[in-house]
C-alpha cells in the first residue's frame, strides 16, 4: 500500500483536503464526525508533507515531477515538488492544522449555528487544498484557477458570520480580489500568446530567447502579473481590502487568511518572477527595484497605521500588510541570503501571525473586548493565552531566539550585499515600529491592574478550552523552535533561493 | 388553467431536453460541448421545470437534499475515476495508461474514462445550476 | 503610416479588450452601485476572455474538429478557449457569490449602496458607542 502512495504523494496532498471537502456538505449535521475528518485530513496532510520534504531534502535538488494523467511536460499539466513546493507544503499544513484544532473550540458560537460551521469546513478545506496546490503547481493556468478557488474560500470564510459588516468587507475583498486575478488571467494570457506554452519552465525557456522581439508584452505581462498579485496579496498601496476582511473574519479564518492565503499569493507571485521570468529578466525590467522600493513603503505605512489602531484585530490586519511589505521587499533583493531569509520570514510570519490572531480571538471571546484600551490586567486572567501572544509578539518584532529573528537575520544580511541603504534601513527600523505597536499591548495585559470586577459587563474571562489551548500552545512552540533550531527549515528555503537564483 | 398550452409543451419537450444535456454531457469527447454545456442544459431543464410548474412543484422533486448529495458525490465520482490510474500503478487520471481499451476515434468509448468523468461533472454543474436558482427564488 | 493602420485594422479584437478592459475597470472603481461594480467585473473579465480567444485564432482557420470534410485544414488553437471556458465557470461563481451577498446588504441596510451603506454603518456606531456610555 505505502509503496504506491508515495509517489504520488504530490497530488495527494493536493486532492485528499479538496475531496474531503466536497462530500462535507452531505454529513453537515454530524458535527463531531466533520471535525474528526478536517483534523485528519490536517495530520495525514502534514505527515505527508514531512515526508515529501524529508524526500526533496535526501534527493539534494533534483525534484519530484508528477505528470497528471500520465501527460508528459509541454502537453500535460506537471506538479513539481521542488525545496520551494515542500517548504511552502509544510507551512501550509504545520498551520492549519492547529488552526483547525482551535475551530473545534468555539467556531458554532463564533459563525452563529452548525450547519454554519460545516459549511466553514468546506471552505477551510478548499482553501487548503489550493493552498497546496500552489505549492507545488508547475502550470500557469492552473496557478489562476488555485488562486481562484483560495479567493472563494477566502471570502466565503470572511462573510461567515452573520453579521452585515463581515457581508460588506466580504464583498468588498470579492470585489478587488476578483480585480487581481482578472489582471493575472490577463498576465497569463500575454505569457501564452508569446511563448505558446503553459508550463513554467518551457515558457521561461522561450521567454528567455524571445523577450528582446516583443519587450512591450513582456512589460505588459509583467506588470499585470505584479499589479494583479498586488492587489491580493496586499501590498501596501492595494491593502485596502485587508483589513476590513481580516478582521471582522471569524478568529480561525483570519488566521489562516493573514497566515496562509496571501502567502499562498506572494508564492505564487515569487514563482511568476523567479520561475517565468527568471532573475535576469527581472534587472533588465527594474523589476527588482520596484519591488524594494514597494516594500519598504508597506512596511513603513503598514507600521504606522497598525500604530493608529485600537481594535486589536484590525492592528494585527495592518501589521500583516508590514510583513508582507517585508517578503515582497525580499523578492526584490535578488540574492541568495535575502531570498532565503524572505522564505523563511514567510514561514515564520505564517505561524507567528496565526498564533496572534488565534490568541486575539481567544481574548475576544472570552472577554467581549475587541479594543486594547481595554485588555488591561488580561495577562493575570488569561496567563496561557497570552503568554502565546506574548511569544507571537516577541517573534514578530524579531528578538533572538523566536522564529522571526532568524529571517529578519538573513534579510538583512541580503540588504547588505545589495550595498544599497534603503532596504537595511527599512528592515531595521520596521523591526522598532513593530515593537511599538505590539508591546503597548503586552504592557497593558501584564502591568495594569484589570478593571473592578464587580462591573457588570465584565465576567471573570479564562483560558479557553483544551483543544483551544492545545492548538496556542503549539503555534507557540513552533514559533520557539524555529528560532532555536532553524536548521532544516532554513536548509530548505537556501536551497530553495538557489534553485530560484540559479545558482549552484 | 391558464398556462394549459405551456404545461403540455413543457411536458413534451422537456425531457428530450434532458436528455439531449446528458447526450453533450457523455460525448464532450467526439463534438463540441462537453460536460460543462450538457450540465448546464441538464440544469436549465429542471429550472425550466420549477419555473412552468412552480417553485414548490420543483422544491419535492429535488429536495435539498438530494441536490446536496448529487453535487457532492459528483464530485467525488470524477475523484474516483482518477483513482483508477492510482491503483492500476500509474499517474492520477491516467486514462490509456491505466489499461482502459480506447476504441474507435470518433464514438463514445474511443474517450475511454472521460465520459465517465465527465458525467460526474456535468451531475455536479446541473445541481449546482438548480441549487443557485433556487437559493435566489427563495431568499 | 497606411502601414500602422493596417496593423491596428488587424488586430481589432485586442483594441475591443483594451476599451472592454478600460470601460470595467472605470465602472469598477468608480461607481459605488454594488450592482455596477459587480457589471464592470464581468466585464473586465469579458474583455481578458477575448484577449485569450483572439490570441488562440488564426484567420481562415476551422474549429478544430477532427473529420475527413476538413483533413489538412488550418486549426485554430483550441487551447485558449478551452482555459477561457473555466474562467467562464470561475466568472459564473464570483457573480453568483457576489449576487448573494448583495442579498445579504441589501436586507440589512435596505440599500445596495455602498456610500449609502458606510454612512448607515458610522451611524449604527455612534448609537452603539452612545447606548455603552
Amino acid at each position: 500500500m505505502t509503496a504506491t502512495i508515495i509517489p504520488d504523494l504530490p497530488v495527494f496532498v493536493v486532492i485528499a483536503p479538496l475531496f474531503v471537502a466536497f462530500v462535507l456538505p452531505t454529513f453537515a449535521r454530524r458535527m463531531r464526525l466533520v471535525e474528526a475528518l478536517v483534523i485528519l485530513v490536517g495530520i495525514l496532510g502534514f505527515l505527508g508533507a514531512l515526508y515529501l520534504a524529508s524526500l526533496v531534502f535526501a534527493q539534494k535538488g533534483s525534484p519530484l515531477i508528477y505528470s497528471l494523467g500520465g501527460w508528459q511536460a509541454p502537453w500535460g499539466i506537471e506538479l513539481k515538488a521542488g525545496n520551494l513546493g515542500a517548504l511552502f507544503l509544510l507551512v501550509v499544513t504545520g498551520v492549519s492544522l492547529p488552526v483547525s484544532l482551535f475551530a473545534k473550540g468555539n467556531l458554532a458560537q463564533e459563525v452563529g449555528g452548525k450547519e454554519r460551521s460545516a459549511r466553514f469546513y468546506v471552505l477551510y478545506l478548499l482553501l487548503g487544498g489550493a493552498l497546496a496546490g500552489m505549492a507545488v503547481t508547475n502550470d500557469l493556468f492552473n496557478v489562476f484557477v488555485l488562486v481562484e478557488v483560495v479567493t472563494l474560500s477566502c471570502c466565503g470564510l470572511v462573510s461567515a458570520r452573520n453579521h452585515p459588516r463581515a457581508a460588506e468587507a466580504a464583498f468588498k475583498y470579492l470585489i478587488m480580489a476578483t480585480l487581481g486575478s482578472t489582471l493575472v488571467m490577463g498576465g497569463i494570457g500575454f505569457i501564452y500568446m508569446i511563448t505558446g506554452h503553459l508550463n513554467m519552465e518551457f515558457a521561461a525557456r522561450e521567454l528567455a530567447s524571445i523577450w528582446q522581439h516583443s519587450p512591450h508584452v513582456v512589460w505588459m505581462a509583467l506588470s499585470f502579473i505584479l499589479v494583479g498579485f498586488g492587489v491580493k496579496a496586499a501590498v501596501f498601496p492595494l491593502h485596502v481590502w485587508l483589513p476590513d476582511a481580516h478582521s471582522t473574519a471569524p478568529s480561525p479564518a483570519s488566521a489562516i487568511l493573514s497566515g496562509l492565503a496571501v502567502k499562498g499569493y506572494l508564492i505564487c507571485l515569487l514563482k511568476f518572477l523567479y520561475n517565468v521570468f527568471g532573475s535576469a529578466l527581472m534587472q533588465e525590467f527594474a523589476v527588482d527595484r520596484i519591488l524594494v522600493l514597494a516594500g519598504a513603503v508597506a512596511i513603513i505605512a503598514g507600521s504606522i497605521l497598525a500604530l493608529s489602531q485600537d481594535e486589536l484585530k484590525r492592528r494585527l490586519a495592518y501589521s500583516t500588510v508590514a510583513q508582507v511589505g517585508y517578503i515582497v521587499l525580499g523578492l526584490g533583493l535578488l540574492n541568495r541570503q535575502g531570498l532565503a531569509g524572505t522564505l523563511f520570514y514567510l514561514a515564520s510570519h505564517a505561524v507567528i501571525k496565526s498564533t496572534l490572531f488565534l490568541a486575539a480571538g481567544a481574548i475576544i471571546a472570552a472577554t467581549g473586548k475587541k479594543k486594547v484600551s481595554e485588555l488591561s490586567g488580561i495577562g493575570r486572567k488569561m496567563p496561557l493565552t497570552m503568554a502565546a501572544f506574548t511569544i507571537g509578539s516577541l517573534g514578530l518584532i524579531g528578538l533572538p531566539l523566536f522564529s522571526g529573528f532568524v529571517g529578519k537575520w538573513y534579510l538583512l544580511l541580503g540588504s547588505i550585499e545589495t550595498g544599497k541603504p534603503l532596504p537595511t534601513v527599512v528592515v531595521i527600523a520596521g523591526s522598532i515600529l513593530c515593537a511599538t505597536y505590539l508591546l503597548p499591548v503586552i504592557r497593558r495585559a501584564y502591568f495594569e491592574p484589570a478593571p473592578d470586577t464587580t462591573n457588570a459587563d465584565w465576567q471573570d474571562p479564562q483560558d479557553p478550552g483544551f483543544s483551544q489551548k492545545l492548538a496556542l500552545i503549539l503555534l507557540a512552540a513552533i514559533v520557539v523552535l524555529l528560532g532555536v533550531v532553524p536548521g532544516p527549515l532554513l536548509e530548505l528555503a537556501k536551497r530553495a533561493a538557489a534553485e530560484l537564483l540559479l545558482l549552484q | 388553467m391558464k398556462d394549459f398550452i405551456l404545461k403540455r409543451m413543457a411536458a413534451i419537450i422537456l425531457p428530450f431536453i434532458c436528455v439531449y444535456g446528458f447526450y453533450v454531457i457523455l460525448h464532450g469527447h467526439v463534438s463540441p460541448g462537453g460536460s460543462f454545456a450538457g450540465g448546464i442544459i441538464v440544469g436549465l431543464s429542471l429550472i425550466a421545470y420549477s419555473t412552468i410548474y412552480g417553485i414548490a412543484k420543483g422544491r419535492a422533486k429535488l429536495p435539498e437534499k438530494v441536490l446536496v448529495w448529487t453535487e457532492s458525490y459528483g464530485t467525488l465520482w470524477y475523484g474516483l475515476m482518477g483513482m483508477v490510474g492510482i491503483v492500476k500503478g500509474v499517474p492520477f487520471l491516467a486514462n490509456k495508461l491505466a489499461g482502459v481499451n480506447l476504441g474507435n476515434p470518433g464514438t463514445l468509448s474511443s474517450g475511454g474514462l472521460i465520459s465517465l468523468i465527465g458525467f460526474g461533472v456535468g451531475i455536479r454543474v446541473a445541481s449546482t445550476m438548480v441549487t443557485l436558482f433556487f437559493t435566489m427564488m427563495e431568499e | 503610416m497606411k502601414e500602422l493602420f493596417g496593423k491596428l485594422i488587424m488586430n481589432y479584437p485586442y483594441f475591443a479588450a483594451a476599451i472592454l478592459f478600460m470601460i470595467g475597470a472605470l465602472t469598477v472603481l468608480t461607481r459605488s452601485d454594488l450592482l455596477k461594480k459587480l457589471i464592470g467585473i464581468n466585464i473586465m473579465e469579458s474583455a481578458i476572455f477575448l484577449i485569450f480567444v483572439a490570441g488562440g485564432n488564426i484567420r481562415g482557420g476551422v474549429a478544430p474538429l477532427l473529420s475527413k470534410a476538413n483533413s489538412g485544414a488550418v486549426y485554430v488553437n483550441p487551447l485558449p478557449s478551452a482555459l477561457m471556458l473555466t474562467g467562464i465557470v470561475v466568472s459564473v461563481s464570483v457573480t453568483a457569490f457576489a449576487l448573494a451577498l448583495i442579498v445579504r446588504l441589501h436586507r440589512a441596510y435596505g440599500t445596495i449602496d455602498l456610500q449609502r451603506i458606510a454612512e448607515l454603518r458610522s451611524e449604527v456606531a455612534m448609537d452603539d458607542s452612545n447606548h455603552h456610555t
